[in-house]
């Protein structure tokens, strides 16, 4: 009798969402980041923005974990680069804003999450590159720097700043000359680079491919 | 549920462990017995909202709202939890709600005000801002322009409500003269915010527009926290933090500077020095002005800025400058023709500001204390005309604001400031010099009436000891948004003046100057194409009046503007300008071109100074018209600018006129018009960027007149066609440089 009642309580303790947390959380995560996987520049931004969402929902249930904030703030910045007018960039970027900064309450000291705010200078840049340059070069920069120096072996610091000069004007210290190194750089760290976990970022590699094309 | 109590009774178990028992198993068999979510998500209109985010706080159930607005989903969770909805723009929605019988939800989301769809006070005022994103300018657009040579003032000069007046330092605004507008760097008023005044020659302000992150230019009506300017406030709001980092070198036709950045992430730090002599350029471009110093100067300044808490900022900003000059110059009082002028100006100005806020930015403090100094030793013919002025002051305001509401934070903000200025002049080595100690009040308030109405109401009182008189100003201005891009506002306001000081030497009985402003403005902003129009109607009253004899009987009208009053002087003068304008600017219609036109249109009469007569003033134009283009071609890197101004003839004196007979200030000077080009163009020598700029002013070589005034002699500028070229080193790989701002 004892024996079934022991067993009746361990078969419902498992169900508790307690002690299941860490399960349901990583199944949720890597849901969410699979379906985000299979998104890419032409997806529909409404896909892009069911991702945020879909991150969002984890983050309001898992208010220690930074990932869920870190990937919705990643879908925002995608969705910044996206928005029809200027306006609707901004509003994006500003959510993509407070995801970081919930996501920086929680772990303050974090290569990827400097990376983020650097993408995030980035797509404020490009909204309007000629007014908004001066306020956010530095911006892009200072994050890029204080990823370094929290970890000089994230690849995604390297791909960000090489597809960035890819994109500079020779005359402004870009072009292929300056940004090849760089991406290759970024190449060699992402042949080494072994990521915390399954759902920490692994995004990058790909992205630079066709750019290292170029630099052949 | 009942089998299972059935199930459980029939295994024959206890009573005790079978209530236990069943506790538990209710609770775990209960919960894959999933209750569905389902409802729709649209605004306060009932439109679909797709893609709004709908879930239960704290759990991973939810789902994202389809192209209707519709949403469905199950959830684990018993009893009641509660739901929340977001969406981009909208108020967060939440509702606690029971799971066990979940009809349809239909949720209506509130949008939130935002810069778009909430209204905002523009009569008066004009805005370049990085920050706001619905502004008319860029602070970039102050130094892209050709024509401005990277003045502030100058630049500020091409917008509507402005007069050029070429041969005058300052600004002048609807009608106003220079001394009616004020510039105001972080809330202090700057004594001398011009390089100091020659005769016949317009200064440059002394202030670089990089240091600036947003300039605000109100053409009347502006807010009861400034005051003693008759007609317009330039508002300066200096930087948070420096863009460069590293150093760089310049060096044009007229001066070489070297410059030094450096940022830390709590604090930054910006020197500069330079050193200018405008030998070369005066080889290059001949001048009208007999030159016996050519002008030649240095300086230095100091900029630091620290942000000691989370919030707060302090901010220290100091510059030194010493200039020095000769030149005779025609005079209508000598006999000669011509008089002999040296200078040399010595002039300090320094200002640090503390703003913080508190109660998660309910409380806002901006405070600021600032000293100048500046000294013109200058002799007319060897004799001492020197002056010098000093200015001691503070300012504190507080600001709360209140709940975000429907629509912007309603805000009430009271502040105060207190100066001692100290004036000094020599007159042929008699020394005039007057104290003056002023102190202000204020409280203005700002209340959203919904988001689609605006109203501000504001007091300002002051106090000056020189004339030891009190004053009383209201302001009000509202605004109404007609449409999704476009709003109407209002502005009024009453607004005192000290008198100016070359009046107070002798008397200071004298009594404040006032102007009454009354502006209307419509304007749309849609798509990078704005259309503002403007009309505006001021009153002057109690304007400064002087009489070269006894009062009331007629004296010999001095148009020499470097006259001391010697006569009797009263309150008696008076004055109105109306008028409207219009701007135009589109940067939408031909990429990559950026162009904007302004029209001007005033019409003033006063009757002040040593006037005999209401007459319009010599220093108004009826029309004004600038056409602004700019262009960046990307291929070679080259940014292209080009101004053409037009301004209608002004009034000058006619001596060879009996003033009472065939009339005073009749005459007017031929039309001046201007067409400017500037071009910047950016390279790397040895990984160093260089930046190359090159400009001309007045291209067509046009003999412009400014004025045909003094006595039987015209004024015309310092130079005709000129040119200038320069250049940029940046001496640091980190150095960056905006291809907007050259």
């Amino acid at each position: 009798m004892k024996t079934i009642i022991i067993l009746i309580i361990t078969a419902l303790a498992a169900n508790n969402p307690v002690w299941a947390q860490s399960d349901q959380y990583k199944e949720a995560m890597s849901a969410a980041i699979n379906t985000m996987k299979s998104h890419s520049e032409k997806s529909p931004p409404a896909d892009m923005l069911a991702s945020a969402n879909q991150f969002e929902r984890i983050a309001s249930a898992e208010p220690t974990a930074w990932l869920p904030r870190y990937y919705a703030g990643l879908n925002y910045v995608y969705l910044g680069f996206m928005g029809k007018d200027e306006a609707e960039k901004d509003t994006y970027l500003d959510q993509a804003d407070v995801n970081l900064k919930a996501a920086e309450a929680i772990t303050p000291e974090n290569d990827e999450l400097a990376v983020l705010k650097a993408y995030i200078a980035q797509a404020r840049m490009v909204v309007d590159p000629m007014s908004r340059w001066q306020q956010y070069g530095p911006l892009f920069q200072a994050g890029l720097e204080k990823a370094k120096v929290l970890n000089p072996n994230n690849p995604r610091i390297y791909a960000l700043e090489g597809s960035s000069l890819m994109y500079t004007p020779e005359q402004f210290g870009g072009g292929t000359g300056t940004a090849c190194p760089v991406l290759k750089q970024a190449a060699e760290k992402f042949a080494t680079f072994k990521p915390a976990s399954d759902l920490s970022p692994m995004w990058g590699e790909k992205q630079i491919e066709p750019m290292l094309a170029k630099c052949k | 549920m009942k089998a299972i109590y059935t199930c459980v009774k029939w295994l024959g178990w206890g009573e005790n462990t079978s209530t236990l028992l069943i506790a538990l198993l209710l609770i775990s068999f209960l919960a894959p017995a999933q209750a569905v979510l389902t409802g729709r998500v649209t605004d306060q209109r009932g439109h679909a909202l797709p893609g709004a985010n709908v879930f239960l706080r704290g759990t991973y159930d939810g789902a994202n709202t389809d192209s209707t607005g519709l949403f469905r989903f199950t959830s684990s969770r018993r009893d009641t939890a509660t739901l929340l909805v977001s969406y981009l723009g909208y108020k967060p929605f939440s509702q606690k709600i029971t799971l066990v019988q979940t009809p349809s939800l239909t949720i209506r989301l509130t949008e939130m005000a935002n810069e778009l769809n909430t209204v905002v006070i523009t009569a008066g005022s004009f805005e370049a801002s990085d920050e706001k994103r619905m502004t008319m300018l860029k602070p970039m657009d102050i130094v892209t322009t050709a024509g401005a040579n990277a003045d502030i003032t100058a630049a500020m000069n091409l917008l509507p409500g402005t007069q050029r007046v070429g041969e005058q330092t300052g600004l002048f605004v609807r009608g106003g003269s220079g001394e009616e507008a004020k510039v105001i760097i972080d809330g202090m008023i700057v004594q001398n915010p011009y390089f100091s005044t020659m005769p016949d020659i317009q200064s440059r302000g002394r202030f670089q527009p990089f240091m600036f992150k947003g300039t605000s230019f109100s053409t009347g009506g502006y807010s009861a926290q400034y005051g003693q300017a008759l007609s317009s406030v330039l508002l300066l709001n200096t930087t948070d933090k420096s863009s460069n980092n590293g150093m760089s070198v310049s060096l044009n036709l007229a001066n070489t500077a070297l410059s030094y950045d450096q940022a830390s992430e709590k604090s930054s730090v910006s020197a500069t020095a330079y050193y200018g002599n405008l030998k070369p350029l005066f080889a290059l471009v001949p001048q009208n002005i007999d030159w016996t110093h050519v002008p030649e100067f240095t300086g230095s300044s100091l900029t630091y800025r620290l942000r000691p808490t989370k919030t707060g900022m302090l901010k220290f900003y100091g510059m030194y400058s010493d200039s020095k000059l000769g030149m005779n110059f025609l005079d209508p009082s000598a006999d000669a023709g011509t008089t002999a002028l040296q200078q040399r100006n010595r002039n300090f100005f320094t200002t640090s500001t503390y703003t913080d806020s508190w109660a998660e930015g309910k409380w806002l403090l901006n405070s600021g204390l600032s000293y100048s100094y500046d000294t013109d030793a200058t002799t007319y013919s060897g004799a001492d005309f020197g002056r010098g002025s000093e200015r001691l002051q503070g300012r504190a305001v507080l600001t709360r604001l209140f709940g975000h509401g429907n629509a912007g934070p309603n805000s009430l903000l009271f502040g105060t400031e207190a100066s001692r200025v100290t004036i000094r002049n020599t007159i042929t080595g008699n020394t005039f010099s007057l104290h003056d100690k002023y102190g202000a009040v204020f409280v203005e308030s700002q209340t959203y009436l919904g988001r689609n109405l605006a109203v501000q109401v504001g007091l300002r009182g002051e106090y000056s000891s020189v004339i030891g008189r009190f004053n009383l100003a209201p302001r009000l201005s509202l605004a109404y948004k007609t449409g999704p891009y476009s709003q109407v506002s209002m502005a009024y306001g009453q607004f005192y003046q000290t008198p100016d000081y070359r009046y107070l030497y002798r008397n200071t009985t004298l009594n404040y100057e006032r102007a009454d402003h009354l502006i209307l403005n419509y304007q749309v902003i849609k798509n990078k194409r704005t259309f503002r129009v403007e009309t505006f109607y001021k009153n002057y009253a109690q304007l400064v009046r002087e009489f070269m004899n006894q009062p009331g009987s007629a004296a010999r009208f001095d148009a020499n503007p470097y006259r001391f009053p010697i006569g009797q002087t009263n309150n008696t003068g008076y004055g109105y300008a109306k008028g409207f304008d219009v701007f135009w600017r589109d940067q939408k219609t031909v990429k990559g071109l950026d162009y904007w036109i302004t029209y001007s249109y005033v019409d003033s009469k006063r009757l002040f100074q040593q006037y005999p007569v209401e007459a319009m003033p010599t220093f108004i134009s009826n029309h004004n018209i600038s056409l602004i283009s700019k262009r960046y071609f990307e291929k070679i890197s080259t940014n292209l600018a080009l101004t053409y101004t037009i301004s209608s003839g002004r009034p000058y004196y006619n001596p060879n006129r009996d003033e009472t007979t065939t009339g005073f200030l009749v005459d007017r000077t031929p039309m001046v018009n201007n067409l400017s080009f500037s071009a910047s163009h950016i390279t790397s020598i040895k990984k160093n960027r260089v930046v190359l700029y090159a400009s001309v002013d007045n291209l067509l070589n046009t003999h412009n007149v400014f004025t045909d005034g003094k006595t039987r002699y015209a004024v015309g500028p310092q130079s005709y066609r000129s040119v200038f070229v320069g250049g940029m080193v940046m001496l640091s790989k980190k150095a960056k440089v905006n291809v907007n701002e050259l």
